[in-house]
Order: C-alpha cells, then structure tokens, then sequence
C-alpha cells in the first residue's frame, strides 16, 4: 500500500495551549485509520489542520509525497479530502441532492441540473452501500441518513481521503453496523478512511491501523493485529481502566416508582411510549436498554413530567404523579439528569453556581420571599463544587465554558445533593470520555447506596449491564422484558433489543415489528 | 507545573474577556460613530471637533444644559430597562413605544380629572395609572405568546399602531372638566382634550402632582433653615436650571437600581433570564414558563408606562401629539447598547440624552444640522450590534474553547495518574 498522506512534525498551539505536539501521522491508500484518543486529547485539531480549518504553527504536509499547503478547507477539498464534521454542516430545508451540489458549479449554469447529480449520488449509493433518497429532505431524514448525505457530499467531490470525526458518537448500534459497511465498501475503491474516535470497541472492530494521541502528542501507531483494546486503553488514558464498576450486594427497599400501562406520544405524534409498566425500588439501579429511538427517552420525559401521558398512571413514593408539572414532580423527591444536557440540563448563559440552584432557588437557604440569598448560594456552590470536584476557575464562571464532563458533573452535584428518593438518569454518559464516565458510574453507585431508586436509561449496553441490578428492554416503546441484572444474558437482551423477543405477550406479531423496523432504518 | 496552570488562566481569562466585551463594545461603538460622523461633518464642511464641542457644550457646559440632558434621559432609561428587563427573558417588547403613550395617556387622565386629591395621592396614582396601562398592553402580547407561540416582536409593534391612532382620537374628544358647562358622555371620559383649547392637546395636569424640582426642594423650610443665609444657597435659588431638574432624573435611577436587584437578586428575575436563556432547559427544571413570560411582560409593561409617566408628571405636564418623540422605540438600541444591564442602560440614555439635548447648540454654533446626532445614533447601534458579533465569533470558537477547558481536565488526570502510579 502506498502513502497517500503524511504528517511531519505537526504543532498547533492555542494561546496557552499546546494542543498537538510534534505529531507525525502517515496515512496509506485503501486504509481505515483509527485516530484514538480522549475527548480533548488533540484529535480534531489534528485533523482541522489536514482539513484548512486551522494551520499548524509548524510542521509539513505531504500528499502523495508532495509537500503541500493547506490554508482554507477548500484547499483540502481541491487534493482530495473530505471531513464529516461531528456536527452535521447540511441545510435542513433542502434535498440531499440540493445539500450535495451546495456550492458547486452544475453542468448547465446558471440552471440546476439536479437530475445527473441525482443520479449520481445514485451510482454511489450502490456502489457504496450509501442508499439514500436524493430527492428527500434533509430534515425527514434520521441522522444515519444525514451523516450518509455527509460522506456523499465529500464522495461527489472526488474525495480520496474521508475523515470522520466520531461519525458512531451520534449513530444507533444498527446504524453503526451499516457505517462500517460503508466504510469496507469505499476502501475497496481505494479511498483511505481516518477514523477519529475513542470508542475501543469499534477501532478494534474495523480498522487497519491505528495511533494514538494523548495530551497533543502521538503515544504510538500500531497495526490493530498487533494490539488489543486493554492496551489501547493504557495508552489512551495512561492507565488501566475500569471497566467493570464495583457494586455492593444491597437488598432493594420499598417501591418508589411505579408505572402502569404508561402510553405517550411522542415528538412525531406516533406513540413513543406503549403500556410500559414496571418498578423501581430503593437501592436499586433499573437500566433500560434498548436501541436509540424506541421511547427510552420519551419514557423518561414521561414520569419527569415533560411530556403528557396518554394512558396509564406513574406512582411515586405512594403518590400519584400522572401528569404533574415538572416542578410537582421535583419536589415529590425526584432528580432527573435529562438525556442533553446542554438542551434540558443545563442553562448554559448561566454561571455554575446559578446552575446548581437552579431547581432549588425558590426555597430556603437559597432565598428568602423573592430575595436570592448570595451567601448561602456561594455556600452550597463552593461545597458543591469540592464534593463533586467540578473542574471550573470559579462558581461565577458561565458553564458553557467548562467542558463537557464538567458540565455534566455539573447537573449530577445539583440533581444529587439533594439527595433524591428517585433519580431518573436517561443517557448521563452522552459524549463523554472514559474518566468522565466513570466518574457518573460511580455517583450513580453512590446514589443507590444512599437509598434512592434510580431509574437509567442508556444506549450503551455495557454501563447497563454493569450497573444494573434489574433490566427493562424497551423496543418501540414496548418493555420487552425484564431481567435481572446479575448474569444477564447479553444475547438475550440483544435479541429483545431487535424487538425478536418479549416475554409476555407473544401474540403480537415481533416479526412484523421487526420489519419495520429495518424498513425504518433501511 | 507552570503549563499544568494555563489552561485554568485561560478560562478565566476568556470569561474576563467575555465581561469586559459589556464595556469594550459599547465604548469602542461610541468612539467608532464619532470618528465616521466627523468624516461626514468634515464633508460637510464643518470642523468636526468644533461640532463635538458644540454638543458636549449644549449637553453638559451650563447648569441649563445638564438640565436638559437629564430631562431627555429619563424616558430613555426607563424604556430601556423595559426592552432590556424583556429581552433577557425572551420578550423582545418592541412596544415600548406604545406603552409609553398609553401610560402618558394614563397619567395625564388621572392628573386632570382628580384635580382636588393631594399632591402625594395623585402622583402615586398617576404613576400607578400608567403602570397599569403599560402592563395591561404588554400583557395581551405576553398571553398570546405563553398560551398560543405568537411572536411578540410582530404583536407589540403592531399594537403601537394601534395605541398611535387611540391616542391621536383621544386627544381630540373633550375630556370633561370642572367649571366647563357642558353635558358629558361616556366617550368623553375616553378623550383627554381641553374642552377649553380648540387644539388636540390636554389640560394641565394638576399642579400638585408635578413633581417637585431641586427648586421646590430647595425652598422648603428644612433646607432654608439650616442653609438659607449662605451664598451658595442664594445663588442656587437663583439659578433657573434647578427648577428644571425634577425628581425624575433620581427615580429613573431608583428604576435601575429595582430593575437590577429584580433582575439578579431575585427569584422573579431568575425564572426571568433562566427563560431568556432556554425556554426548555426552564421548563425542565420546573420553571413554568408560560407565567414567567406574563410576569415579564408585566413588568416591561410597566417600566414604558413609567416612562410615559415621568415625561407628563416632570416635564411637560400634559399631552398632545408627538408630544415625546421615539422614546419608545429608542429604548430598544439604548437597552442593546447597554449590553441589556440595567446599569448599561442607564450609561447609554445617559449618551443618548445628552447627544439630544447637545444637537441644538451644535447646528446654531456650527451649522451642522441637527440630524447629524441621529447619524451619530444610527451609526452607535451599527457597530454596537457589529459588536455583538465578535462575541458571535467567539462563540464560534467554543469547540477550541471546549477542548481547552477538556484539557484542564486531562492534565488533572494525567496529574492523578501519575500519583496512582507514583503509589
């Protein structure tokens, strides 16, 4: 295989900041190439050198073994390298073919000619396993689609190197399948793939070669027949990482939550949340697994109050909670970590303090009638941000500031503090790195061990059977089973995760659901 | 150890920045549309420091003048504390304007029609009148947008129009008046014409509700008793300024100190802004939001009615038709311009009032015409809105921001790390 890029002695500082160090990378033609690394680590900016977004301080650039200049992304774009940004740069309200051509000249100018481009991204969808409906809208399209427009729009423009920047971060287990089928497809073609990520699993699952970065400098670059994910892990972090959380064997106390026959309708007006009912009691983790998308979220937007039950009843601590207001619902003793922290978390013009009152403010200390109380709010701040060691210059610092693990500590000490009979933690390891995610793994634990009953929903299967003492699946807003969480069987729940399984009812028809489901996604 | 500490710096450093960029905007706007109006005025063929001097002197260089800069301001500072209290929580009041005339409207109803209630009684009641009469029109905006999500930007300005046409009817029914012999109907209670007076003006407000003047305070006997033999004091009475300088000017700057402490120091105002930041993140952390939106609107409401209120109880003592020029509405650039604080509100009708008051004697000492203090506003809101997109740029740089801070984050790590392994 020969070189298509190579990195020499890359440096980029920000103002204070060395944020790669010296980094040399070789790319070969026809490779998929892991960039690892925590959140932070110096991937992106990297790789935003490659692309012209930023330029390095020093170093050099060779492309196919010339030594180019890159100043601006259509610099990239003219050699041949494509980026798909973690943040999708498409325009919701136009097609995927309108998105493709998106600044560049059409064979008729100054008409469209929408039908050869059309085409086109047809050819590749074939070619590629890229199916997508070039005359469909951005907005109608599920994000595995969207991120699929991303990889056509740098394919229509001849790309020969593609960086993903954490393309799997925003995708369902089923999507990232079909991803890597994408990826083996376009290698065959000859493209080479960097890969930017810090899931283990999936370097190991589908890649050549990968290197790692920490603090802005690359540790090493290894052939993945050579490696396996224990090490990658020590170099990644520069530690040995706990996988498997420590629990202690505690017997579940009384019911906190229960919920019967719950039915919602979600944001789409179809019924996200179907006859769903189960319980949770104290010192007790209940998971919910299931696949991205089948009302996970929508169940706990549900019993937090956010969305309105169509049918059914929730219970808490003995008291009915059917359809309270959010704040009923917080002062019946409930925490809840939303699923997007910077959406529903967390007010991110707001300094950390105001942020960690901002579900208590209205109650003594923190104000007395109408008057805010400065000391006490400092008080409770100051305490707040030692205990939970939230990483910030200072409590009048807006949280938008801090990163993403802080912020999430953030919500964590607010919802925690008060020591909650119920905590309702749908996805609080979202996009965040493996230290960070442990740190919630073990607030979690802690949580359980003072006695509340935790209701957790996550897509990752693994933090779910690692904490979990009882499992629910959900799939299609249907609980398809409940399982205990000690020696849960992974296929087990994969299956019922497919929605292949459910062990009431099997008189519906799963298989039908099954259909569409993959119809869905297809 | 020292790099261990930058990244740290360089947060607070960036959140110094982004405090300082309040001032800096504002101050660097300011100077920015002086220097290009001096351009114009030089192509006018003026000198443009002369000019400048000219304003400055018409706005501050005799007692007269501060008189007037204060008199200008007043309506100013409370329309902008209306925009900005509304703004910061997601109520963008372009209304103000109408606001402002219906609480005029109000004041000067009660100060002509209870004539015989005591100085104290009327003004309370005036200014409770025109409260109410402002809020009352922010609110039909505010409950449309909490209950049905119409965007008040279109429904408060329309409702200008709409108070813009009442009060030009009003002004031209008779209001009913004692000693007038004349039989009244129910719609003469709706007008606020002098039945007196061929023109579309009201009456006079009643005396005692004036608000009193740094004269009138001057002269009372306590003053006089302990002062009233100095020079100073004898001058002072003397000078005609003070008894332009009212009350107002002071109750525009109890305005902003209630407007601050209601907007950082209170449970009100932190639903308020919590709103103004995410209308979601709120309702997600129990703040109802549709309540918060009234109470805001109420209290923006208020504040342009106030301001109507200060024009007829301090100054001018009665209404007629554009009896207060775009006070309304200039609260809106005086409230951005102030960054939408309270304080900075204060600082820039403070502007705003003194290039106003200072125009006059620019166009009679340097013939430079009068509008030419419009082209220096119009170009202060230009590059203070320009201004808001360098903070705009460093928004857009937050992921370097975000990695920044993560490194801070990895280097306590790794700092821990080497202390697990040190063990």
């Amino acid at each position: 295989m020969t070189e298509l890029l190579r990195l020499e002695k890359i440096c980029k500082t920000f103002p204070g900041v060395v944020a790669n160090d010296h980094v040399d990378l070789e790319i070969k033609k026809g490779e998929i190439h892991a960039l690892l690394g925590e959140n932070g680590a110096g991937k992106t900016t990297l790789m935003n050198c490659v692309y012209g977004v930023y330029r390095p301080n020093s170093g050099k650039i060779f492309w196919k073994g010339q030594e180019v200049e890159i100043h601006q992304a259509r610099d990239a774009i003219a050699l041949g390298i494509g980026m798909v940004h973690q943040h999708f740069m498409l325009v919701p309200p136009l097609t995927v073919a309108e998105n493709v051509i998106l600044g560049l000249p059409t064979r008729h100018e100054p008409f469209l000619d929408l039908a050869s481009v059309e085409e086109k991204i047809f050819e590749s969808g074939q070619k590629f396993h890229l199916k997508v409906d070039p005359k469909a809208r951005i907005w109608q399209l599920p994000v595995g689609i969207q991120q699929r427009v991303e990889i056509l729009k740098a394919l229509y423009r001849d790309a020969e190197l593609l960086i993903l920047d954490e393309p799997t971060a925003v995708l369902t287990p089923q999507e990232v399948e079909e991803l890597f089928l994408v990826l083996e497809a376009l290698t065959e073609h000859g493209l080479s793939i960097i890969f930017i990520t810090h899931k283990l699993e999936e370097v190991m699952r589908s890649c050549n070669r990968v290197s790692v970065l920490r603090d802005g400098r690359r540790v090493d670059t290894l052939a993945i027949e050579d490696t396996n994910p224990q090490l990658l892990a020590k170099m990644m972090v520069g530690r040995e990482v706990l996988l498997k959380a420590d629990k202690t064997d505690l017997p579940p106390g009384e019911v906190v939550l229960s919920v019967k026959e719950l039915s919602a309708i979600g944001g789409r007006g179809l019924p996200a949340v179907k006859n769903v009912s189960f319980e949770v009691r104290r010192n007790e983790i209940f998971g919910i697994a299931g696949v991205d998308g089948n009302g996970q979220t929508e169940l706990g937007e549900t019993i937090s109050g956010l969305l309105r039950a169509t049918g059914g009843k929730v219970t808490i601590s003995g008291k009915d909670a059917t359809n309270k207001t959010p704040f009923d619902i917080l002062n019946m003793g409930v925490a809840v970590i939303p699923p997007d922290r910077q959406k529903l978390g967390l007010l991110m013009n707001f300094a950390v303090d105001e942020n960690l009152i901002a579900k208590s403010y209205w109650k003594p200390p923190f104000s007395k009638s109408i008057f805010l109380r400065k000391k006490e709010i400092d008080k409770f701040s100051e305490k707040a941000i030692k205990d939970f060691n939230i990483r910030t210059p200072g409590p009048e610092i807006q949280v938008k500031l801090l990163s993403g693990g802080n912020q999430q500590k953030v919500v964590i000490a607010r919802e925690l503090s008060k020591n909650p009979d119920l905590l309702i933690a749908s996805q609080p390891t979202r996009g965040l790195d493996v230290s960070a995610t442990e740190y919630v793994h073990k607030q979690l634990l802690a949580a359980r061990e003072a006695g509340a009953a935790i209701l957790f929903i996550s897509t990752e299967l693994e933090e779910i059977l690692s904490l979990s003492d009882r499992i629910g699946v959900i799939y299609e807003g249907e609980i398809m089973g409940i399982l205990p969480g000690k020696g849960a069987n992974i296929l087990e729940i994969g299956e019922m995760m497919a929605g292949l399984r459910r062990s009431n009812t099997g008189s519906e028809q799963p298989k039908k659901e099954a259909e569409n489901a993959s119809e869905a996604s297809a | 150890m020292q790099a261990k500490h930058q990244p740290r710096k360089q947060n607070l450093w960036q959140a110094f920045l982004e405090k300082s960029f309040n001032i800096t905007i504002p101050v660097v706007a300011i100077l920015a549309a002086f220097a290009i109006s001096g351009l114009l005025i030089l192509g006018w063929g003026s000198n443009p420091i002369a000019a400048y001097k000219a304003i400055f002197q018409g706005a501050f260089g005799s007692p007269n003048a501060i008189a007037t800069t204060l008199t200008r301001m007043t309506p100013l500072v409370f329309t902008g504390l209306a925009v900005a209290y509304g703004y910061k929580a997601g109520f963008f009041n372009v209304g103000a304007e109408g606001q402002l005339y219906m609480g005029a409207l109000a004041a000067t109803w009660v100060g002509v029609t209870f004539t015989n209630w005591p100085g104290w009684l009327l003004v309370i009641a005036c200014f409770l009148a025109a409260s109410l009469a402002g809020a009352f029109l922010a609110l039909i905006p505010a409950y449309l947008k909490a209950k049905r999500g119409f965007n008040e930007v279109l429904t408060t300005l329309l409702f200008n129009y709409i108070v813009m046409q009442f009060f030009a009817w009003s002004l031209r029914i008779d209001h009913p008046m004692a000693g007038v012999d004349e039989k009244w109907g129910l719609v003469n209670w709706f007008g606020i014409k002098d039945p007196t007076q061929p023109y579309p003006k009201s009456a006079f407000v009643a005396e005692q509700s004036w608000l009193p003047s740094v004269n009138s305070f001057l002269k009372t006997g306590f003053i006089n008793s302990i002062f009233g033999g100095t020079h100073w004091y004898q001058a002072s009475l003397a000078e005609p300024a003070l008894e332009r300088i009212t009350l107002a000017p002071l109750l525009a700057v109890l305005g902003v100190i209630i407007v601050f402490v209601l907007m950082f120091k209170t449970t009100i105002g932190f639903r308020a802004r919590a709103v103004g930041v995410s209308p979601d993140a709120a309702r997600a952390m129990g703040i109802n939001v549709s309540k918060t939106i009234l109470v805001t609107a109420l209290i923006s409401g208020t504040l342009a009615g106030l301001a109507g209120a200060m024009e007829i109880l301090g100054t001018q003592h009665r209404v007629m038709e554009r009896f207060l020029v775009d006070a309304g509405f200039t609260g809106i650039p005086v409230a951005l311009i102030g960054q939408l604080h309270p304080v900075g509100a204060w600082l820039s009708a403070f502007f705003f009032g003194a290039l106003r008051a200072g125009a006059n004697r620019m166009q009679i000492t340097t013939a430079v015409p009068v509008a030419m203090v419009y082209v220096i506003q119009a170009l202060t809101i230009l590059f203070a809105i320009a201004g808001t997109t360098i903070e705009l740029v460093s928004y857009f740089k937050k992921s370097r921001m975000t990695s920044l801070s993560e490194r801070a984050e990895e280097e306590r790590l790794s700092l821990e790390n080497n202390e697990v392994l040190d063990a």
